[in-house]
């Protein structure tokens, strides 16, 4: 078959993507050989959006980024805002982001876990992994209000407390989900035909790792002891000891485990956070026009390091503000796993980074000959736009 | 001697013929379905009929009124003659299965070969008519479910033929009715090369963990992704047939057959039996992850052809 490729086209439109985005595969045979990736597919133009928005207004813009990581991009989004106005949230609201943050952690995982276990075929794993993730979108409707997009937190502070009636249905919530990982994580270990599937398969080595820049799960799958929660702590992860979850498997088992593992880590970070949690305010009122300056921002959300850059010119508008998402990150290394792999892996593999294109996408014009790379803003693109339905 | 020829005429097409089987097939697919969804804790099919009873057949009619698509790139020919073939196939081969007697409605010396033509046939129809669909998709699926067909073939025929043993004959009415009046079920007799049959099903079936001719995460629907309208509703029917066909095999096979007990009809003897395979089958299609293709070949020539030629070395030791 040498010399003989196949191209193999997975998305825009596939039933392993939940989002379009493209992968060109150049297949011998079953093996994959070579790897293109597409992005762009649904870009928003969120990034421009911002910036005809007041600071407030894109608090519920970045909520809208990405429809699993929520909380973790309004909390980026407003610690950066915060660090621009120079204030500091209350104590207690700082814990309450912790605790928000760790339930999307918990929700997040158990679907990533679901979406995986239907990559590979089991769809009866998915079934039931997705039956109990509903305790925990309960949980986040409790605390917040709201099941998906949670809008607790608010420049400032956060939008609501918690007294000691939901604490109680927290903690019992809690212990339902606990057991069930557990479970699951017993029962992953030793089914056959899980470990068939995801036992050296799409390895990504520790130096590869740290060579592609990968963040999150995917990197902690890989031996790479990488966490915001833990290198540059924010809210009160500082105020609670907890683990970082390494695996050295490398592979997509790993990256089961790591999550799975991290559930459990995560509902020990609420119960500490719970315990420690301080009275007093929750949020504290600002000012709506900023100072001139210049902020960045990182949290750890589910997938990875999450970034804002945030700068202000004195109005109650931003100049301009960056995001960075995790599987953006990810994407090198994604390509490095998937080479050498076999067809049958790709979906498994793609899964296992949690990929969530739409948080991605941006328009990015790479120009070949000129060897340049411009980032388009909206106007620009309905200029080329017109132009170009009027050559047609 | 008309009335011999009309009797025959109306077995043919309404009991136990195309329409006893046809309605049986639907049934067995709500049956599949409902079973699956409340091993996996979801509710199945709830809306067409009592407890959605009618919803396989309401698929079936409505896919027949959609549109009807052959892609620019397509031989037309097999593209049209696969999903007879699929529905064809199966609906003569249960033909010379005893299912309300203890004599099939066409049994001849030698029809357990022709079973075995026909399985053989079928996988064979499904190669051409993805790999003559003109889609990357439906092509690595074809392709996939000819793999395996090397996989599974031998020990399949191995396993078929054993029951054939004992019995002294090749003719499936034979067999079974030697298994109810001996009281020596296939299953007793020669519990591995049930096992072995089983599985060998689950492959012919393309049901988990061995779907991967149609591994909807990978190669979105394998083979049949071409299948519009008409066609589909064709494979889909065919589908559900085989379904019976593969129960039927293993009750006729291994379970024996159809018999009278007391003065319950030999039917619903078979009915329960065949039920209670349909169901071993979906219980099994719910317990695992899909396979890959390597390890599906190793895997059967590693243990699964091992275990039916014990069986068969075993079986000619004993008589």
């Amino acid at each position: 078959m040498s010399g003989s490729t196949i191209k193999i086209i997975i998305g825009p439109q596939h039933p392993a993507l939940k989002e379009p985005e493209r992968f060109i595969l150049e297949t011998e045979g079953e093996y994959v050989v070579d790897v293109k990736v597409r992005i762009g597919y649904i870009h928003r133009g969120i990034e421009k959006a911002m910036e005809n928005r007041t600071y407030l207004q894109g608090l519920y813009l970045s909520e809208r980024v990405c429809g699993i990581c929520s909380d973790a991009h309004t909390t980026c989004y407003v610690q950066g805002v915060e660090e621009l106005l120079g204030i500091e949230p209350p104590p207690r609201s700082r814990f309450i982001r912790v605790i928000v943050a760790e339930l999307e952690r918990i929700h997040s995982h158990l679907l990533w876990l679901g979406i995986a276990a239907h990559e590979i075929g089991f769809d009866t794993l998915f079934m039931y992994v997705w039956r109990d993730r509903e305790v925990v979108m309960d949980l986040l409707e409790l605390v917040s209000g709201n099941r998906v997009n949670y809008a607790i937190n608010t420049i400032g502070g956060v939008r609501r407390d918690l007294n000691n009636g939901r604490i109680q249905k927290m903690l019992k919530g809690l212990k339902i989900l606990e057991d069930r990982t557990k479970e699951y994580l017993k029962m992953i270990g030793r089914e056959q035909t899980v470990l068939k599937r995801t036992v050296n398969i799409g390895n990504l080595s520790k130096s590869d790792a740290i060579k592609y820049g990968a963040v999150g799960p995917t990197a902690r799958a890989s031996g790479v002891k990488r966490d915001v929660r833990v290198d540059d702590p924010y809210a009160a992860y500082d105020e609670i000891s907890f683990n970082v979850i390494v695996e050295d498997g490398c592979d997509c088992l790993a990256r089961i485990m790591v999550r799975g593992r991290e559930v459990l880590e995560s509902i020990h970070i609420i119960r500490e956070a719970l315990k420690k949690m301080p009275d007093g305010e929750i949020r504290v009122r600002v000012k709506p026009r900023i100072p001139p300056a210049e902020a960045l921002s990182r949290v750890e959300a589910p997938r990875g390091e999450l970034l804002y850059y945030i700068k202000s010119n004195g109005t109650d508008k931003p100049e301009r503000c960056k995001i960075r998402t995790p599987t953006l990150a990810n994407i090198p290394s994604l390509c490095k796993m998937l080479v050498g792999g076999y067809i049958a892996d790709v979906p498994i593999v793609l899964a296992g980074i949690d990929p969530c294109f739409a948080c991605m996408d941006r328009v990015l014009i790479i120009d070949k000959e000129k060897r340049k790379a411009e980032v388009w803003t909206l106007d620009m693109l309905r200029r080329y736009g017109r132009e170009w339905y009027q050559k047609r | 001697m008309v009335s011999e020829a009309l009797n025959f005429v109306l077995q043919l097409l309404i009991f136990p013929g195309f329409l006893f089987i046809i309605c049986l097939a639907f049934f067995s697919e709500w049956v599949l379905r409902k079973f699956v969804a409340r091993i996996q804790n979801r509710m199945g099919p709830t809306y067409t009929g009592y407890g959605g009873v009618l919803q396989p057949f309401a698929d079936f009619i409505k896919l027949l009124g959609k549109e009807d698509i052959i892609p620019a790139f397509a031989e037309k020919s097999f593209f049209t003659l696969t999903p007879l073939l699929c529905l064809a196939l199966p609906l003569t081969a249960i033909f010379v299965l005893p299912i309300a007697d203890h004599q099939a409605l066409i049994s001849f010396e030698g029809d357990l070969i022709f079973l075995a033509f026909t399985f053989t046939m079928l996988t064979i129809m499904v190669f051409l008519g993805g790999f003559l669909s003109g889609s990357i998709f439906s092509m690595v699926g074809g392709v996939r479910a000819a793999t395996q067909l090397l996989g599974y073939e031998i020990p399949f025929l191995l396993v078929l033929f054993g029951p054939a043993i004992p019995a002294s004959s090749l003719s499936i009415s034979k067999i079974s009715m030697w298994q109810a009046q001996n009281n020596a079920w296939g299953l007793w007799t020669q519990p591995i090369g049930f096992g072995v049959l089983v599985i060998c099903l689950l492959a012919e079936l393309e049901l988990l963990p061995f779907d991967i001719p149609e591994a909807e995460t990978e190669i979105v629907a394998g083979w049949n992704v071409e299948f519009t309208g008409r066609r589909l509703a064709l494979v889909r029917l065919g589908r559900d047939v085989e379904l019976v066909l593969a129960s039927a095999i293993l009750v006729d096979l291994y379970l024996g057959g159809p018999q009278q007990v007391w003065i319950i009809p030999p039917i619903v003897i078979f009915l329960v039996k065949m039920f209670a395979c349909l169901l071993l089958i979906g219980y099994l299609k719910t317990l695992f992850a899909r396979f890959r293709i390597d390890q599906v070949l190793s895997g059967m020539w590693k243990y699964v052809i091992p275990a039916a030629m014990i069986q068969f070395i075993i079986l000619k030791l004993i008589w």
